[in-house]
Parts: C-alpha cells; structure tokens; sequence
C-alpha cells in the first residue's frame, strides 16, 4: 500500500510572547523555534504503523523552504521510506488552496492509496487541507479520524463528533484521512535511528518539476489574502492575582473560600 | 454580494446550536451587504425542523432525501453543487463543528468558492465582506479578505454569534426536489459509537481542577488529586492530556469531549483553546494558572495567576487545607 503523509513545518507559537512585524500582515518568527506539526506527529506514526500491518511505503511530503528539511529527515527516522521537499520561491505566500493545490498535483502524479494528514495545523488553524485535497484528487477523505482499520481495499474507521460521540464509517481506497491527536502514540525516536537515515537523499521539488504555473501557486494562486495581524490586548478579562507563587496561592485560596470554590 | 446562505446543521432530528448561530451571522451580513438571506435544510423528514427556521430566517430551501440523513458530507456537497450552480455571487455560512469540518473545505473547491474557517466576525468595507479569525495558537486575530472572489464559504466560530429569535413573519419552505439520482458514495456511514462512561462524570461536577499540557510530560499527577479533593472537586484535562493517557477519555472537557457546568474552574497549564472553553457553560468562577501572560485563558478567566504551576499547587493545596481546619 502507498501512503502519503503531508508534514507540515510550524513555529512553535503556544508558550512564545509574540508580536506582529513591521507590515503588520505576519508576526516575527526569527526568534520562533519550529517543528514538525503537533497533528502531523499522529499523522507520521500511523503511516508506519499501517505500513508495519499491511506492508507497503511510506513517503514524507512537506510544502516548506529548506529550512524543514530536519523534519522530514526526522520522518524517515520515524519510519518513513522517502521524502520530498517541494519548494519554489514562487510558493511564497500560498494560503490553504494554493499549499492543498501543490500538494494535490504532488500526490496525483505517484501511486497512492492512502493519504494522511493532521486535522489541524497550529499556525493557520486552518483545518482544511485534507478536505480540500479529497476533493482535487476526487476521492472521498474525512477529518478527526482515529481507528484506522484497513482490509481487502476497503478502510473502516471512527470519526470524532461532539460530546464523546463518535461515528464509524468505511470508505473506498483511496482516500484522504486526517487524523485526530491522541490516535496513537508516537514513537521515540533514537539517535541511532536518526543516524542511519542520515545520509538518505531528500529531493526538493520546484514549481517545473511538479509541473505547476506559477499563477496557480504564491499569492496569485490564493483565494483569501492576509489584511492585517494584531494581538488581542494583555489581560483584557482576568483579574491577575499579583506576588510570588506561594503568596497568589495563598490568595486565591481566601478568594475561593469566599466565592464558594472549596466544597466538602 | 447578491445572496447569503446559511446551513442548517442538524443530528437526530435536532437542528443544532450552530444552526442558530449561522442564522445570526447571515443576518448581520445580508443587512450589510444588501443581500438577500436564505436558509438551506438538506436532510430526511425535515419538517418540524424547517417550520422552526421559517419563523427566524425570510426564505428557507428545503432538499429531502434519505441519503442526507445522516449528515453525508458527500450527498450534501453533491446537493449543494446542484443547487447553487446557477447562483452568485454568494456567500455561504455554516458553524465549524466536528461534523461540517468535514465539509466546508471540499465544498470550497467544488463550489470554487474562497474559503474562510472559524471566523469570529464579519466586517463589510466597499461592499465586500473581510472575516475576523485567529492564528498561531489562537493567539493572534487575522482580518482576511477574499480578493475579489464571487463565491465564498465561511465557518464560523462556536458561541461568537449571538442568536436572539426576531419573530418576524413566517417564511414558506420551498421544497426543491432532490438532485441526487442513483449516485451512490465512496464514503458510508456506519452507525454512532456513543461517549465511554466511566467513573467519574465531569459533567456533573460543581467544583473541577483542569490539568493541561502545562503540566509535562512526566507530571506528579498526585499533586493535582490532591487539590481537587482538598477542593472537593474533580479533576478533568484538556484534549493532550487524555492523547498522551495520562487520564481517560471522559475526563477530557472541550467541543469533543464533555461539556461542564460547575460553579468553579480551576485551569491549571490550559492555554484556552476555544475548542476547550467551548465546553464549559454557564458562567463560572473560572480561575486560570498559567505561565504565559498571553494565554487565551486569561481573557475569559475572572481571576489568574502568571506563575509556574509546579510551584502554585502544592501551596495552594496547603492553604486550603489550611483555611479547612
Ligand atoms: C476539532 C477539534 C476538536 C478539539 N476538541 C478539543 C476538546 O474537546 N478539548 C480540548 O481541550 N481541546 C480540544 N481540541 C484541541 C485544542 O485546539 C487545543 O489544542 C487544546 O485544547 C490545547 O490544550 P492545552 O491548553 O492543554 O495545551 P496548550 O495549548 O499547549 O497549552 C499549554 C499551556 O500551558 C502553559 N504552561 C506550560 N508550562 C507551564 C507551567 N509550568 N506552569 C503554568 N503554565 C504552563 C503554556 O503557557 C500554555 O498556555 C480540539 C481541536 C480541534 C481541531
Ligand atoms: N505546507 C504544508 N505542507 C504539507 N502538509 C501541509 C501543509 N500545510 C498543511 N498541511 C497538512 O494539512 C493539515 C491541516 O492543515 P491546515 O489546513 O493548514 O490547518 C496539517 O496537519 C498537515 O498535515
């Protein structure tokens, strides 16, 4: 079975103070430390572990400047067969539609049963890539999926809903799959296995290798723009219990004791 | 902008809440932008629930067909291809739910639309309508526009719009008749697999101690035991908390997991996600710990504290204890 998983390569924004750039359209990453996407951690993992069950291969592809090449490096570590990078300077820019439509011709151009995805990424909080390459591709796909079952080309699974409740669906290969964290658990990975994969060649693939127009990609190619970026003011909303730890405890305590927040 | 439409979604013969918020989203934008509004129902035995939004929406499209129940995501993009073929420019609203996630984003590109998801606002500047939705981490607010696009599809925020029913003059449902023919979809559904009981019930809980991905990899989760029972509480997580096992499923609060509704919340390492917050209702004493100043916490939080809160718990465990005798 070919898999193909979309890794996609994030700063790692949930603990950084942020600001917004001179333009005002972006914030500053330069101090930001990236990494692989949290969702595509899950989505990584069980390519592997469906490789491991069903046999087949796995390829690693990022729409991302060179700078990710150590996560798709880390993608063969973790068990991946090849990787590709796909990079123009023409990408620059590119929204959901136009990364979805760079991956779509990517995938459409090789075998592939079965293409993973995260549900989300932390930077956009899109949530639409999978959904929009099912349906470039034409072939069905779902989101917030967990066990992933596969037999006889035909794929059972579960799909998050609201309050717990889940619904199970089967579908005809190929297929889109975005998965939901907590799927599976994501291996460790050793030094040893980040070593062997060192020398392994990651191909990077430009706008003419995927056979592309450029006014299909970039900016050009984007359906929605970027106007403006701001930060919602600090501390709007809370009341900040000030001092050192030991005292705002301390003070926090009295306040639940007064509000009714220390129950029998 | 000549239209605006809106989906209803529904589950079990229920329209759900995100329907009504959509309708209050599509509203405001059809005022703005001088558009004509229209509800879209597509579903099996629906019409106790198209009544209901005829009496809150001017027009409602109703498309019956039991492959549309339940939610397909696929016979409702085929349907909505079909019916909104000849139409433009529009713009179309719906929540951003588990269920519609799956089909927004294909609809987009089926439609050839632009799409926006999980905006919170809408605003209208030369006639063309900009949404409001937020970045990295959900810590920063983003204006987009849609460029110069004739068609648009946009999710909406859980809890950003406001619902009030107008009472207006009751609409006539148009029933339009089915485009779905004999297809038959690579996708089916195969029945609900319904929410793992156990325990404890979150749910039900007055006081509850929240633990998030603040609390690492290795946390002492004693610690955090500790101070609900001291509290007289439970304890409940977010979403990582139950993905790396730390606690079971029913213990996770948010959109996917149990909804609550105590009289305190103690967030403890929660950065607010509002897929997280979207799970606690009513209004209560929420207090949030947290190192980050910036956390989304902090804004719907009445009380916080900037502190690590390795260093925060056990002296707030102790002080209770203390102010208990
Ligand atoms: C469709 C969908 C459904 C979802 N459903 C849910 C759901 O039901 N429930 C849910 O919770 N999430 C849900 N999520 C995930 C949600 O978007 C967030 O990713 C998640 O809530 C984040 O959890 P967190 O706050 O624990 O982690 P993070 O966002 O990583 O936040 C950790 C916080 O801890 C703070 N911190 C770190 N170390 C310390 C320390 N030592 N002391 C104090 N503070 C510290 C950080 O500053 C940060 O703010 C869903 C997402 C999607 C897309
Ligand atoms: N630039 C990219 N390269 C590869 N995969 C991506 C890229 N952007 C998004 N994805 C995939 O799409 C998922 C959802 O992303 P998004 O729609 O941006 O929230 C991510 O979890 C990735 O699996």
């Amino acid at each position: 079975m070919d898999i193909i998983v979309c890794m996609k390569w994030t700063p790692d924004t949930s603990e950084a103070d942020l600001t917004v750039d001179k333009e005002g359209k972006d914030i500053r990453k330069d101090d930001l430390d990236f990494d692989m996407n949290d969702w595509d951690r899950f989505a990584i993992e069980e390519a592997v572990q469906l490789k491991e069950k069903v046999g087949g291969k796995v390829t690693a592809v990022a729409v991302a400047p060179e700078d990710a090449e150590g996560m798709l490096r880390e993608c063969l570590a973790r068990g991946a067969d090849e990787a590709y990078q796909l990079w123009d300077d023409a990408f620059e820019g590119s929204d959901g539609y136009a990364v979805a439509a760079i991956l779509a011709k990517f995938i459409k151009d090789r075998p592939h049963d079965l293409v993973l995805t995260g549900t989300l990424a932390d930077d956009d909080c899109g949530g639409q890539i999978g959904g929009m390459v099912a349906a470039m591709l034409d072939i069905p796909g779902s989101t917030l999926v967990s066990k992933i079952q596969i037999s006889d080309g035909k794929l059972t699974c579960h799909r998050e809903l609201e309050g717990g409740l889940y619904e199970s669906i089967e579908m005809d290969l190929p297929a889109v799959l975005s998965v939901a964290t907590g799927l599976n658990e994501p291996r460790f990975v050793s030094v040893r296995a980040v070593r062997k994969v060192a020398a392994l060649e990651i191909p990077t693939l430009e706008l003419g290798d995927l056979g592309l127009e450029a006014s299909a990609v970039g900016s050009d190619g984007s359906r929605i723009r970027i106007e403006l970026m701001e930060l919602p003011p600090e501390g709007e909303g809370a009341e900040i219990i000030t001092g050192k730890a030991e005292e705002a405890a301390a003070k926090l305590a009295e306040i639940l004791k007064e509000k009714g927040g220390i129950g029998s | 902008m000549k239209e605006i439409f809106v989906l209803a979604e529904h589950r079990k013969q229920q329209l759900r809440d995100t329907t009504w918020e959509a309708l209050a989203a599509g509203r405001k934008l059809a005022e703005d932008l001088g558009a004509e509004l229209t509800c879209l129902l597509l579903g099996s035995n629906v019409d106790a629930m198209a009544d209901a939004l005829a009496k809150e929406a001017p027009r409602v499209l109703v498309v019956e067909d039991p492959r549309l129940e339940p939610f397909h995501p696929d016979a409702c993009m085929q349907t909505l291809k079909a019916i909104l073929a000849d139409r433009g420019p529009f713009m179309l609203v719906m929540g951003n739910s588990n269920a519609l996630l799956d089909l927004a984003p294909g609809l987009s590109v089926t439609l050839d639309a632009a799409l926006a998801t999980d905006c919170f606002k809408f605003e209208v500047r030369d006639g063309k309508p900009l949404a409001w939705r937020q970045m990295y981490s959900y810590k920063v607010n983003t204006l987009v526009s849609f460029k110069d696009a004739e068609r648009i599809v946009a999710t909406l925020r859980g809890g950003a719009f406001a619902f009030t029913p107008s009472g207006a003059a009751v609409a006539t449902v148009e029933k339009v008749a089915s485009p779905l023919g004999g297809t038959t979809f690579r996708r089916r559904f195969v029945g609900y697999v319904e929410a793992e009981k156990g325990d404890v019930d979150v749910a039900s809980a007055d006081i509850i101690v929240s633990v998030g991905r603040g609390i690492g990899d290795e946390p002492d989760m004693e610690m955090f035991e500790s101070l609900a029972e001291a509290m007289g509480g439970v304890l409940a997580c977010s979403r990582p908390i139950v993905d790396k096992n730390l606690l079971p499923k029913y213990h996770q609060v948010g959109t996917s997991g149990v909804e609550v509704k105590p009289k305190v919340y103690l967030a403890l390492g929660i950065s607010g996600a509002f897929q997280h917050v979207g799970g606690i209702k009513g209004s209560p004493l929420l207090v949030a710990v947290n190192k980050d100043p910036r956390a989304p916490i902090f804004r719907v939080a009445q009380y916080g504290i900037v502190a690590d809160l390795n260093q925060v718990v056990p002296a707030l465990t102790d002080k209770i204890k203390q102010l208990k005798g």
